[in-house]
């Protein structure tokens, strides 16, 4: 059952007051709100920290006060999982996108129903709350948001002779594939896809937009059944393309250089919006910006970060809650957040501060966020199918055969579902 | 019984206490509380909604094929590691056993890898490795592209994954053994050496037939702890191949963090680390029957 506006507002006040009767009952005694939240680069690291300065001179008059704890990003979730084990998660943490429906559906997320108004909702991006939001119920949201796009040297794409496309366009795959032949032939390496990165996540976050673009899926809708999904002949045939980057030389199964594109080796870069300042600071008028190419009639992209949400069961919910709205803020948190670490703002009314979103190429980050971008999937499993993708594709973009890959991966990860539904002994 | 004795009775619980306390605390009842919660389907992220499932945790993990390729690949690893470890460390122990500063230098050198964190050996040695494509190519590939021989993809080769890890595992760890040999060769009996030497013994014979059976005793430790170390096998293959091409290279401990973290069915996690905690019990009674350690 939804919640009516009335409702919501009610519902939106009695968190407030909660918050103020907390800030205002002046125990001095209150133990201070504990946040955690991963180390993310030096830049967002300061940013927050002041963030968590400001929400503790706001509330100064109170007795509200936030103690922010960092955790190295590499294992951040194994310790948000060993945290929840003891119980001992903070009132208020940070976790990766993907995992939300994990930590809601074992009871360990407070949902958000009336923590924002309906006029709030709806100024967050659009894909911040379809991540943040399991079985009907909104449980995190964000202050930035992440993209995956294709980045190009115009210089380098003219020299060998290949057409870019108009703005706001992708490659289709076969024009994509001709133009790193084409690159090739001209002497330049034609892409990067950073399979050298270490973080499993890289590859499902990367490539699932190209198994979306083919009409495929990494699970089914239910979360849970993932047998004829995942190594579906859709799937098959769009994993098939993409290893002909590698068996045709066009991109490297096992690079070394962590920036290729930006130190003018290769002519793309398949990759995100991370790189952006960098590329642009670079390549300057030479840096095109384009959506993912994908192997369907539309592109689609990838979206999703880390977001916050509050612990149940919890003693702090309601001071828990004001943080959140502290955090995701548009003044107070989202614009130092994404000014520091470079990531889109997560609020639409945001990005009045940031006049670059105005313009080409960075423009299209927003748009795409708008109207292309889709969230990883949101399912209990989502640990085991990220981990079990990602080997599958290490694996096929080293010449592994496509259909055999991934119904193993299809299979392992099957036996970890079932089991853990208590369909398998 | 003297009243020395009497007292040397009633004292010694005392001086042993602490350690059985620690002991106990740190690995005793959490051995116990996993050998429990081994019978249990176990949600890591509810502790709280437990429930009984007998020796079902034990059927699911031998009947899991990851787990069961992990156990092979572990087996094999220590079968490739434990005995080329041993003999490498025993024979660099014996070139390196003299006074002069060069030699302590090279002892220096070959227990060096032993100080330096596996994650960063790990992938220093994943750079060596890397596969020939071409100014991508990591020397060890190079020196074989130089020497006339083919360039090989050491770690993306299921075929040669986890040799390749055994080598640089053997690498990172000889040092540490040698020195425990180099320790052990202290207490042969100079004396014995030189009668040897002097009724016409060759080098071969001394070393055979006086100094090996001199170090039973350290022989026997290093092979309990290079196979304990061997089972205990993570690092490597967790940051060099993530246990991959397909499953080729996966640990036991690496399939026992994957079932804690990424699956979070702490129950199956629990059996799995009893599995190999009896596998490592057996093999270690075992080797200790075999050698019958000598005590004086």
């Amino acid at each position: 059952m939804g919640l009516t506006p009335s409702r919501l507002e009610i519902s939106r006040r009695s968190w407030l007051a909660a918050a103020l009767s907390a800030a205002a009952c002046g125990c001095s005694s209150r133990p201070a709100l504990r946040i955690w939240a991963h180390q993310g680069q030096e830049a967002e690291h300061a940013a927050l920290a002041g963030i968590v300065e400001a929400f503790n001179r706001h509330h100064a008059a109170g007795s509200l006060r936030a103690e922010l704890t960092f955790f190295p990003d590499f294992q951040y979730p194994e310790k948000l999982a060993i945290a929840a084990a003891a119980g001992d998660l903070p009132a208020a943490f940070e976790l990766d996108g993907p995992l939300v429906a994990r930590f809601a559906s074992a009871g360990l997320l407070a949902p958000l129903a009336g923590l924002f108004s309906a006029a709030e909702r709806r100024d967050f991006l659009p894909t911040i709350i379809e991540q943040g939001t399991f079985e009907g119920q909104l449980y995190s949201v964000g202050a930035f948001e992440s993209a995956t796009v294709l980045y190009g040297d115009r210089e380098m794409l003219a020299g060998a002779g290949v057409a870019v496309p108009a703005a706001g366009q992708a490659f289709t795959w076969a024009e994509l594939m001709l133009a790193c032949e084409r690159l090739k032939r001209s002497g330049v390496r034609p892409m990067s896809l950073h399979m050298n990165e270490n973080a499993d996540e890289w590859f499902t976050y990367a490539f699932s937009p190209l198994l979306w673009s083919g009409g495929g899926a990494l699970i089914g809708n239910d979360g849970s059944s993932v047998r004829g999904e995942l190594a579906s002949a859709r799937n098959v045939a769009s994993l098939r393309a993409w290893q002909a980057l590698f068996e045709l030389g066009y991109a490297s199964a096992d690079p070394v250089d962590p920036d290729p594109f930006g130190g003018g080796k290769t002519a793309l870069d398949w990759s995100g919006h991370w790189m952006m300042r960098s590329h642009v600071a670079k390549k300057g008028a030479r840096l095109l910006v384009m959506p993912l190419p994908g192997v369907g009639p539309a592109p689609v992209a990838g979206c999703g970060t880390y977001c916050w949400g509050i612990a149940r069961p919890g003693h702090q919910q309601a001071a828990a809650g004001a943080w959140l709205r502290w955090v995701t803020d548009p003044e107070h948190g989202v614009t130092p957040l994404a000014r520091a670490s470079g990531a889109i703002p997560g609020r639409r009314s945001a990005f009045s501060r940031f006049p670059e979103y105005d313009v080409m190429p960075y423009a299209w980050l927003k748009e795409q966020l708008e109207t292309i971008a889709r969230p990883r999937p949101r399912t209990v499993f989502y640990s085991t199918l990220t981990q079990r993708f990602a080997a599958a594709l290490r694996d096929i973009a080293r010449g592994d055969d496509v259909a055999e890959r991934l119904r193993r991966a299809e299979d392992e990860i099957a036996r970890v579902i079932e089991r853990r539904s208590g369909r398998r002994g | 019984m003297t009243s020395w004795e009497r007292s040397y009775a009633r004292s010694a619980p005392w001086f042993l206490l602490p350690a059985a306390v620690l002991l106990g605390v740190f690995v005793v009842v959490p051995t116990l509380h996993a050998l429990y919660l081994s019978f249990h389907q176990i949600d890591l992220l509810s502790l709280d909604r437990q429930r009984w499932s007998g020796v079902s945790q034990y059927a699911a993990v031998l009947s899991d094929p990851r787990f069961r390729r992990a156990f092979a690949n572990t087996a094999l690893f220590a079968l490739l590691v434990v005995p080329t470890q041993t003999v490498v460390s025993f024979a660099l122990a014996l070139w390196v056993n003299r006074p002069e500063a060069p030699w302590r230098a090279l002892r220096t050198v070959f227990f060096a890898p032993t100080v330096v964190a596996m994650p960063v050996l790990a992938i220093l040695w994943t750079l060596l490795y890397q596969p020939a494509s071409g100014s991508d190519a990591g020397p060890i590939n190079r020196v074989l592209l130089g020497l006339g021989l083919p360039a090989h993809a050491w770690l993306r080769d299921p075929r040669t994954s986890l040799l390749a890890v055994a080598a640089m595992s053997v690498w990172q760890g000889v040092g540490l053994q040698m020195m425990i040999f180099l320790a052990g060769l202290k207490a042969v009996p100079p004396a014995q050496l030189e009668a040897a030497k002097l009724d016409g013994a060759s080098a071969w014979q001394r070393t055979w037939h006086i100094t090996i059976p001199a170090l039973r005793n350290t022989f026997v430790f290093v092979l309990s702890v290079t196979s304990i170390f061997a089972f205990r096998l993570f690092v490597q293959p967790y940051l060099m191949t993530r246990g991959g091409p397909g499953n080729s290279s996966v640990s036991l401990v690496e399939a026992i963090y994957e079932m804690t973290f990424v699956a979070q069915d702490l129950g199956m996690a629990c059996a799995a680390s009893m599995l190999l905690l009896v596998t490592l019990c057996v093999l270690t009674a075992l080797q200790r029957l075999a050698l019958a350690e000598v005590r004086e």
